[in-house]
């Protein structure tokens, strides 16, 4: 809502400069988005009447015009480009020295022709947008006035934004009446003249709908439809709103001025001359103002005439009732609306304007009667209208309507407010708003005003206070909380899992978690998708079912600067429909307190904490990169071992795997007790084509939740100390020749089961291969430590163990190497 | 013997340490100077010929000679090996103005940072942190919460939906897990609730269809606005300062009344910035959550991470905190 200085402190007294009027609107609720001054800068513009005019010689779009000098003296010539003018009108001159925004005027040569100044459209001078031809002004305006003597141009415009609760606020009379409140002064009401009702009534009216209120008509007669005088058009362009006609112009000049939107029909063109107010069956069709044709459905309020629908209710009216330059006879209508209904119909056209706005805000049900009042006074000035006849049909109050007195214990606002403010004082400041009050002791019973909708509950009226006590006066002091705050563990196991992702590399990234319809799938692969409804772009029509998409568009983009390597990991949710397999999957882990539910046990899409992870190219670090040392599937099996053990979840298992996207000898199902939970692996060559990606690329993904939902719930997952043995330890390496298939893994677990108690740490150290080997076989070597608690071990313990482990991997097919 | 000759002995075998430039040469030089051929040793082999007296004399020269070159050999030798350790040292020079070569370690993402940073002072004052789904029903992010079936927030124009007959929505912020939690158990209440949300927004400098909240909720006995008013001027000298200020301004939400922003004390052109929304818990929002608005009182607040992040580190494009370029990431 804009608001014009001038109109503001016309109804109200404001003795505060401008900068201490917009901190007291602001600290009000009344927010200020901006303060602008339309026309500022524009100087030595003056009236000037049009003598003479004749085509430019040389310009087929010019003209040359004679107009009156300065003060209405002399003649002057200009080239001027418009034509919407003739001889006799009153135009706006700049003359040579004179200033508008953005240009300084010289004397200048057009086509050879010299111009003293220009001739001034809206647009040139901030009045509007209007820049099709020039401001033509009433012919009765004196000559040589400067502009800034016939309106307040260049004046400080404030522009608030109302909070949707406060459709009262959508007017000046409404701002200045807030303001009058807030400053605990008076506003003057009495400012608008208005016309006097008729006795006669008017077009006949019947109301079939419960959305409407009241409903006023006023006849106008004798009506001359004409240009607007300048300080209408100032106001409507101050307040941003375009100049049409002196009839349309007044109807919206009321609206701002009181918030009551007004529609004028041309009563020539409503047929039968009388109304009926009703609820659209669905399927009619209406056109609009704007020309379009509207398809009504139930639930839309519509005015019809004898030939059907005329006007759609509170939102726009119809093209075939329309005001327009011949109009002799109007009907002008002020109603009250149902905000929901007006909101509904809205809403569902796309199609928002100045009286649906305020409408569906909620309009003062008791304000209808005197804006037509006002608007027919001020049509008798700007179009010769003379009233002739009144309708005036009332309903029966609607619920959305009825008013109830509000019961509030002072004592409670005082305490939640943590104001000293006594009964008296809460009373008082509630008058200022215009309620209606009365003391009971703690008892405030309080009568709103008719046009503040939102004062309904205690809890409004403890706002009201507050607000106009000022919410500056609320002291600071910390609640006295005597509750065990903190995180939950699933919580903390999260913070320590993103610490041993960090260590091992990966920078963390947050991606925006929607994916089209191609996709890399990783832990438990499914085509299932949580789809959105109305989606903002094709290829983010559906949640993410894994968090791999976000981390490759990521990596993409920065291999597009030219990066040669990257290595970054995410922590997410994770979506996929409710039947989902990943969900019957983590059910036998979990059990199904991990699902999520809405009222009434609706169950809601899976949407589990996962941990994603992914890298490409060359190991990078501040100045230097190594194109030897690249990222690899190890990295990424390494920083997921390292988040099991963190979630005391011990080791997770590894099983080959050969899934769609990734490289079938290189990628691993994750398992945690038989359930799969994750998956790390390398790119299939053709997925990193298709991400711009270099091979290799790895990547991996793992279902924290579970991880987290363990450590949450299990009551073994408490670290014990080892015991240190202190006796020396004995370092013995063996070196096991085994066909290529046979996996480390199970090696590793024959030697570890071979050596028994007395291994302390098994490490892998190298592997080996060549022509000394038998084909398809390759020669690994693990460092053994044999420590006993007991005593000091020696060359035949050792032994033993060497031997043991020798019988142990002969049992799988291996052998030791000589 | 006299004492020139051995002055000369002795001058010529410190003659040879000096000029023994590695450990092979002055071997060499002991040999001849001390070995069991040298002319020393030569000469105490004919002490034995001579009397007591004169034995006693030249003996004494000649240990005092040994003495003497013994002393010089070592100090030589100490030398020599203290030359040869910082040669080998020098060899070992590495230039360590270069960069540091070491896998370094991932660092937090900005978002991660403030979002926990946030956490951490709520969590130091006794609040709880709960979450909730993204994917959340309706009821609890909009009808329990005061926000109506005709609301316009509830429109496609603002919230993403995942089923409309079914009312299943991309959360629109994290109220709806004050919601679940105010289900869940009666007052006393302190939990922040931290996590992504949604809206419709199409992805532009300032906009993004997903960002991240921290709301607060408090519900107790003898709740006050003073309680809210303090617990967020902590909150802010926190995050921004302790020289900072708060300041509440009247604004309107469904599931708060009285409903308050809450500006931060800044350098700006008025001195202040917007950084939240707050204000006392709806008695309606209290009641649908089956909490009896007659004895308990609360107070809830949202703050945007990205807009805190944004403010407090000179972001300037919020695509930057989704984009994740290396070298954003690499700034925090």
């Amino acid at each position: 809502m804009r608001i014009p200085l001038s109109w503001l402190t016309s109804m109200v007294d404001v003795d505060l400069p401008l900068d201490a009027l917009v901190e007291r609107l602001s600290a009000a609720g009344l927010e200020v988005e901006g303060v602008t001054r339309p026309g500022e800068g524009v100087r030595g513009v003056a009236t000037a009447r049009v003598l003479h005019h004749e085509p430019h010689p040389d310009a087929d779009s010019l003209r040359l015009v004679d107009i009156t000098g300065p003060g209405g003296v002399g003649e002057v010539r200009v080239v001027c480009g418009a034509a919407n003018f003739e001889v006799g009108d009153v135009v706006l001159h700049a003359a040579v020295g004179a200033e508008i925004p953005g240009l300084k005027l010289a004397a200048r040569t057009i086509r050879g022709q010299v111009s003293a100044g220009m001739l001034a459209s809206a647009r040139e001078l901030g009045l509007g947008d209007d820049h099709a031809g020039l401001l033509v002004l009433d012919a009765d305006v004196g000559l040589g006035l400067p502009l800034e003597e016939l309106v307040p141009v260049g004046e400080p415009v404030i522009e608030i934004a109302v909070q949707p609760d406060r459709g009262d606020l959508l007017s000046i009379r409404g701002v200045a009446r807030d303001l009058a409140a807030v400053l605990d002064t008076q506003v003057r009401t009495e400012l608008a003249p208005v016309a006097s009702a008729p006795a006669s009534s008017g077009v006949s009216v019947t109301l079939e709908t419960d959305a409407v209120g009241a409903f006023v008509a006023w006849t106008l007669e004798d009506v001359r439809v004409r240009r607007s005088p300048l300080w209408l058009r100032t106001r409507l362009a101050q307040c941003g709103v375009r100049s049409i006609d002196s009839v349309v112009d007044v109807t919206n000049y009321v609206m701002l001025e009181l918030g009551q939107p007004l529609h004028a029909f041309d009563l020539d063109r409503v047929a039968g001359e009388a109304l009926k107010v009703r609820d659209a069956a669905g399927g009619e069709v209406l056109r609009t103002l704007d020309g379009i044709d509207r398809t009504l459905v139930a639930g839309d309020v519509v005015i019809d005439d004898d030939a059907g629908p005329a006007s759609l209710a509170g939102v726009m009216g119809g093209e075939r009732t329309e005001v327009h330059a011949g109009t002799k006879r109007i009907l002008l209508e002020g109603a009250v609306w149902d905000p929901a209904a007006i909101r509904r119909t809205s809403r569902r056209l796309g199609l928002v304007s100045e009286a649906s706005t305020r409408f569906e805000r909620r309009v003062d049900p008791a304000g209808a009667e005197e804006a037509v009042a006002r608007a027919a006074h001020l049509l008798a000035d700007t179009a010769d209208a003379q009233v002739v006849a009144a309708t005036n049909v009332g309903r029966d109050m609607g619920a959305w309507l009825v008013r109830n007195e509000v019961v509030a214990d002072a004592a409670r606002i005082r305490a939640l407010l943590a104001l000293d403010l006594d009964t008296d004082a809460q009373a008082a400041l509630l008058r200022r708003s215009g309620s209606r009050v009365q003391e009971d002791g703690d008892r405030l019973t309080v009568v709103p005003p008719s046009w503040r909708g939102d004062l309904e509950r205690p809890a409004d009226l403890a706002e009201e206070v507050a607000r106009l006590h000022g919410f500056e006066h609320i002291p600071a002091e910390l609640p006295p909380l005597v509750l065990r705050g903190g995180r939950t563990p699933a919580q903390q196991v999260e913070l320590r899992l993103r610490e041993a992702v960090l260590a091992a590399g990966f920078d963390e990234v947050v991606t925006r978690p929607f994916v089209g319809e191609r996709t890399l799938l990783g832990v438990h692969p499914s085509d299932a998708r949580v789809q959105l409804a109305n989606p903002l772009a094709k290829d983010a029509a559906a949640m993410r079912p894994g968090l791999l998409d976000g981390l490759l568009t990521t990596l993409r983009r920065n291999r597009g600067q030219g990066r040669a390597g990257m290595a970054i990991m995410e922590f997410g949710r994770i979506h996929r429909p409710v039947d989902d397999v990943l969900g019957s999957e983590l059910d036998t882990l979990l059990g199904p307190a991990w699902r999520w539910e809405g009222p009434d046990a609706q169950p809601l899409p899976l949407q589990p904490r996962a941990l994603g992870v992914a890298a490409f190219g060359a190991r990078m670090g501040p100045g230097w990169l190594d194109e030897e040392d690249g990222w690899g599937v190890t990295d990424v099996i390494a920083a997921f071992d390292e988040v099991a053990r963190r979630a005391g979840a011990g080791a997770l298992e590894r099983r080959p795997v050969q899934r769609e996207g990734w490289h079938p000898g290189r990628t691993v199902a994750l398992s945690l007790e038989g359930v799969e939970i994750g998956i790390a692996g390398q790119l299939h060559p053709h997925e990193a084509d298709h991400w711009d990606l270099p091979d290799p690329v790895v990547a991996g993904e793992l279902l924290i939740e579970a991880l987290q939902h363990r450590a949450a719930t299990l009551e073994d997952v408490e670290l014990r100390a080892p015991v240190l043995v202190r006796h020396p330890a004995v370092v013995v390496d063996v070196a096991v020749v085994a066909p290529e298939a046979l996996e480390t893994a199970r090696i590793m677990q024959a030697v570890r089961d071979a050596a028994g108690p007395l291994l302390d740490e098994l490490w892998w150290f190298d592997e080996f291969r060549g022509a000394q080997l038998p084909a398809q076989h390759r020669s690994l070597a693990f460092r053994l430590r044999l420590q006993d608690a007991g005593r000091q071990l020696n060359d035949q313990d050792a032994e033993a163990v060497l031997k043991a482990v020798e019988v142990a991997v002969g049992a799988i097919g291996a052998a030791l190497r000589a | 013997m006299d004492i020139s000759e051995v002055d000369a002995l002795r001058v010529a075998a410190l003659g040879a340490f000096a000029s023994a430039v590695d450990a092979a040469s002055l071997e060499q030089a002991r040999v001849d100077h001390l070995g069991r051929r040298s002319p020393l040793a030569e000469a105490q082999k004919q002490l034995g010929g001579f009397d007591d007296d004169e034995r006693r004399r030249v003996g004494a020269l000649l240990n005092g000679l040994k003495n003497d070159i013994t002393a010089a050999f070592e100090q030589r030798h100490q030398d020599l090996a203290s030359l040869e350790l910082a040669a080998t040292l020098e060899s070992q020079r590495l230039d360590l103005t270069g960069p540091a070569r070491r896998v370094r370690p991932g660092r937090p993402h900005l978002l991660t940072q403030v979002e926990q940073e946030i956490v951490d002072v709520f969590v130091g004052m006794g609040f709880g942190v709960a979450e909730g789904p993204e994917v959340e029903a309706g009821r609890f992010n909009f009808d329990l919460l005061n926000i109506p079936a005709d609301h316009p927030a509830r429109g496609t124009m603002d919230t993403i939906y995942v089923d409309e007959g079914a009312d299943v929505v991309l959360r629109t912020h994290t109220s709806p897990v004050q919601v679940r939690t105010m289900l869940a158990q009666q007052p006393p209440i302190a939990v922040v609730c931290p996590g992504r949300v949604y809206r419709a927004d199409a992805v532009d400098a300032t906009h993004s269809p997903v960002f991240t909240q921290v709301e607060g909720l408090l519900v107790a006995e003898g709740v006050t606005m003073a309680h809210l008013r303090g617990t967020l001027l902590a909150f802010a000298r926190a995050l921004f300062g302790d020289d900072r200020e708060v300041r509440l301004r009247p604004s309107f939400f469904p599931f708060t009344e009285p409903s308050a922003e809450v500006d931060v004390s800044f350098e700006s052109a008025s001195g202040w910035l917007e950084i939240l929304g707050s204000g006392m818990v709806d008695p309606a929002v209290l009641a649908g959550c089956g909490i009896d608005p007659e004895r308990y009182t609360g107070f809830a607040f949202g703050i945007g991470v990205e807009r805190v992040a944004m403010l407090r580190h000179g972001v300037s494009d919020i695509r930057d905190l989704y984009d994740a370029d290396a070298r954003f990431l690499a700034a925090f």
